[in-house]
């Protein structure tokens, strides 16, 4: 097909208006993560110029409705880490069960049939695992008290092991489809190996594949800890909400307050008032979320870089 | 011997595999099989005549001559219980004084009592607010309120510990003007409130009344749709454009690196995050509208789910088969035309697969709406004022209701049947999704 150099030109034109409008809308809905952190970032930094980060980190004194108000969030810290570190501690064990048992134990159209059940885990919505926990978990772990050992008294259901429990099972279709797909990535030829020299499926498992695919597994774990770290509505209706450090700190039967929870639930007071020292301590702890899960982010994605490269490389 | 420690072995660790995946199955069924069942309880249950009264005064539905013949006939079996409150309101000046005393505040639980079940006293002027006008509706908790009526709930401090006792009232109003009402409600309480099985379908589409005391959950149903679908029409075209780019358009380099590793922080971004972000960009900056909008928390749900829409959109024209885009360009298409022509139209089955389980996400999110959109007055909102005005969701009035509101334990069934009126929406939405792409499988084997 013969062109005049006009057409031609035109043709070039078209195109490269096209492109440059391709790059532009993707850049913007990419960039969008750029705004969300400056955002953030920009109403965070009144807080931090205001009053420094030392009582925001080191002090317990939660106190923002006090005159002059107080502004220590080193409970709401551990709180979420708390919560977060015993959901993770109880969601990895039968995650990674899950994913092994899926991935080498099931005859694969059984394994395909459970692949809706994780999906319904991950689709309910947060609120309603919240509702659940409270109307059902709660009540159930307030009265499971007397049937210990000990006779534990549990004042309240709404604790942190009620938050941590479903936050654990929250998190677990994460841990299980991303560490499924890691150990299925370690490939055919590392199991026949070590079938051909003998092992039994476990010695396999344990010995061989796991191993390989533990970068996989790693990572799996990160997002875990993010989706835990996150989550919002459940942590706010049923990890009790008192701004306190548990006394031992292990006590996952008292009530704690997290960072999700406290943005959640004090922006409600605080945005009436916008520009209010109150309204930026909640961007700060935005803001520490924000990094926090970058940090599980770029953790998370350079170990599964990792993996690639060691299945590829040998 | 060692052997059969290996083989032990190797059985534990399958078996401690099923048990995982046991476990999980379990745990599903434990959070939906309740919120199904008792979620079906605000479509269908025993309601009373208290609640076909309700019906045909707040919503004008029901047969009118029959509900008030129907209202004669109870007023009729109410009378004893009344004549009996009104003879001892008259005995009990005339009693010795320790009696009275001792008689007075039982009396007067009983007095309330009835007048929570049965709705005011004929006669008496109508209270302000809807709950008091009329008894309870709903036979079950009906049940519960005539039992507070016959059994006064105290704690018994003397075992280890407290314990919560139920000491019959009966006893105590024995010999006087009272006595009677008590085998009345215990033995007669059906014929005094005609409990019959109701099917309340436009639970879904009616507008709630006192504070949800009463009604549906229409409002909060169509914010939900307001919200998912407003996201969508954003997260979409751009979903779908990046994924384009992506996939046909750019060059490997430090660009497009940057570009996708963008996106995945995106998506690792923790939801209320979102929701400060849409305070303080859509709202405090770029003033979208004058406070919390639908157009705000549409916005905001858009930027939660656009990474999702892109990866999924990716993935859908990734799989187009190559074939089809060497044809389309042998043709004499351009690039334009091959993407527009061939590889959307191809790939459409699996872009809808991530649009319809985005838009279930967007639907069941909370926390990115608090501060965006949602508001718990459940008012409608009209099409002309999604722009400006905050609306009720389901996920926002779910938590409201079971967390602030003024008398959460009697209005479970409401929460319950929004959390599976929720639930439903959701998981019909992934539904669809997994036939989609079990459609899609099929269409690519072939």
């Amino acid at each position: 097909m013969i062109l005049s150099s006009g057409e031609q030109t035109r043709r070039k034109l078209l195109s490269l208006a096209g492109r440059s409008f391709l790059f532009a809308v993707t850049s913007a809905a990419a960039l969008a993560v750029l705004a969300i952190i400056f955002f953030i970032a920009r109403d965070a930094l009144p807080f931090f110029r205001a009053s420094g980060v030392g009582e925001f980190f080191f002090s317990k004194a939660w106190y923002p409705a006090h005159e002059p108000p107080q502004f220590g969030a080193a409970a709401i810290f551990a709180g979420s880490f708390l919560v977060t570190g015993a959901a993770v501690v109880l969601a990895v064990p039968p995650g990674i069960f899950a994913a092994l048992c899926m991935s080498d134990i099931l005859p694969f159209k059984v394994s395909q049939v459970l692949k809706p059940v994780i999906e319904m885990l991950a689709a309910i919505p947060s609120v309603v695992y919240g509702f659940f926990a409270l109307t059902v978990v709660a009540p159930f772990l307030q009265d499971s008290g007397r049937w210990l050992p000990g006779n534990i008294e549990i004042v309240s259901g709404v604790n942190a092991l009620t938050a941590s429990v479903i936050l654990g099972v929250m998190a677990l279709p994460t841990i299980v489809s991303v560490s499924e797909d890691a150990l299925q990535a370690a490939g055919r030829e590392l199991r026949e190996g070590s079938y051909a020299l003998g092992a039994t499926r476990a010695e396999t498992l344990v010995n061989v594949v796991i191993p390989a695919s533990m970068s996989g597994i790693c990572s799996a774990v990160l997002l875990g800890i993010m989706r835990a770290l996150g989550e919002t509505m459940v942590v706010w209706m049923a990890s009790g909400n008192a701004a306190q450090i548990p006394k031992p700190w292990y006590n996952l039967l008292q009530p704690v307050r997290t960072l999700t929870a406290t943005i959640a639930g004090d922006m409600g007071e605080a945005d009436q008032m916008t520009g209010s020292a109150h309204y930026h301590v909640l961007f700060a702890m935005g803001f520490c979320l924000l990094l926090f899960s970058f940090v599980c982010n770029l953790a998370g994605e350079w170990m599964v870089a990792r993996q690639r490269k060691r299945l590829r490389g040998g | 011997m060692r052997m059969l420690t290996r083989k032990i072995l190797d059985r534990a660790f399958t078996a401690g595999g099923y048990l995982a995946v046991a476990l999980m199955t379990l745990f599903l069924l434990w959070v939906l099989v309740p919120i199904f069942v008792k979620g079906a309880g605000a479509y269908v249950f025993v309601g009373t005549v208290e609640y076909r009264r309700m019906m045909l005064g707040e919503f004008g539905r029901g047969n009118e001559q029959r509900v008030a013949a129907e209202w004669a006939e109870v007023q009729r079996a109410r009378e004893p219980v009344y004549e009996a409150i009104a003879a001892f309101e008259r005995e009990l000046p005339a009693l010795p004084v320790a009696r009275r005393k001792e008689l007075k505040p039982a009396f007067q639980a009983v007095r309330e009592g009835v007048a929570v079940l049965l709705g005011p006293a004929p006669g008496k002027p109508l209270p302000a607010l809807t709950r008091m006008i009329y008894g309870q509706t709903r036979w079950r908790q009906a049940q519960d309120k005539a039992a507070n009526i016959l059994f006064e709930e105290t704690w018994d401090y003397s075992g280890n510990g407290s314990q919560k006792v139920h000491v019959p009232r009966q006893p105590l109003f024995e010999g006087t003007a009272l006595a009677p009402v008590f085998p009345l409600l215990r033995k007669e309480l059906r014929s005094l409130l005609r409990p019959r099985l109701t099917f309340y379908p436009r639970f879904l589409t009616d507008p709630s009344i006192d504070a949800h005391f009463f009604g549906g959950i229409g409002p909060e149903v169509l914010g939900t749709v307001y919200l998912a679908l407003g996201a969508m029409l954003i997260a979409v075209p751009l979903g779908i454009v990046a994924a384009v780019y992506f996939q046909e358009y750019a060059r490997e380099g430090p660009v497009l690196t940057f570009l996708r590793s963008c996106v995945n922080t995106l998506a690792g971004v923790p939801s209320v995050v979102f929701g400060l972000f849409g305070l303080a960009f859509f709202i405090n900056t770029l003033h979208v509208s004058p406070g919390k909008s639908v157009l705000a928390g549409a916005l905001t749900l858009a930027l939660l789910v656009l990474p999702t829409v892109i990866r999924s959109s990716e993935e859908a024209i990734a799989a187009v088969p190559r074939a089809y885009k060497e044809g389309a360009l042998a043709l004499g298409a351009g690039q334009w035309r091959t993407v527009l022509t061939v590889i959307l139209p191809a790939a459409l089955p699996g872009i809808l697969t991530g649009i319809v389980i985005s838009m279930g996400r967007a639907a069941g999110e909370t926390a990115p709406v608090v501060f965006t959109a949602a508001v718990s007055v459940g008012k409608w909102v009209t099409p002309s004022e999604v722009l400006s005005q905050p609306t009720p969701a389901l996920s926002w009035n779910l938590y409201n209701l079971c967390t602030e509101h003024e008398a959460v334990e009697e209005i479970r069934h409401v929460q319950y049947g929004m959390a599976a009126t929720l639930v439903l929406i959701v998981l019909a939405l992934n539904l669809a999704a997994i036939l989609i792409r079990a459609r899609v499988a099929k269409r690519l084997k072939v």
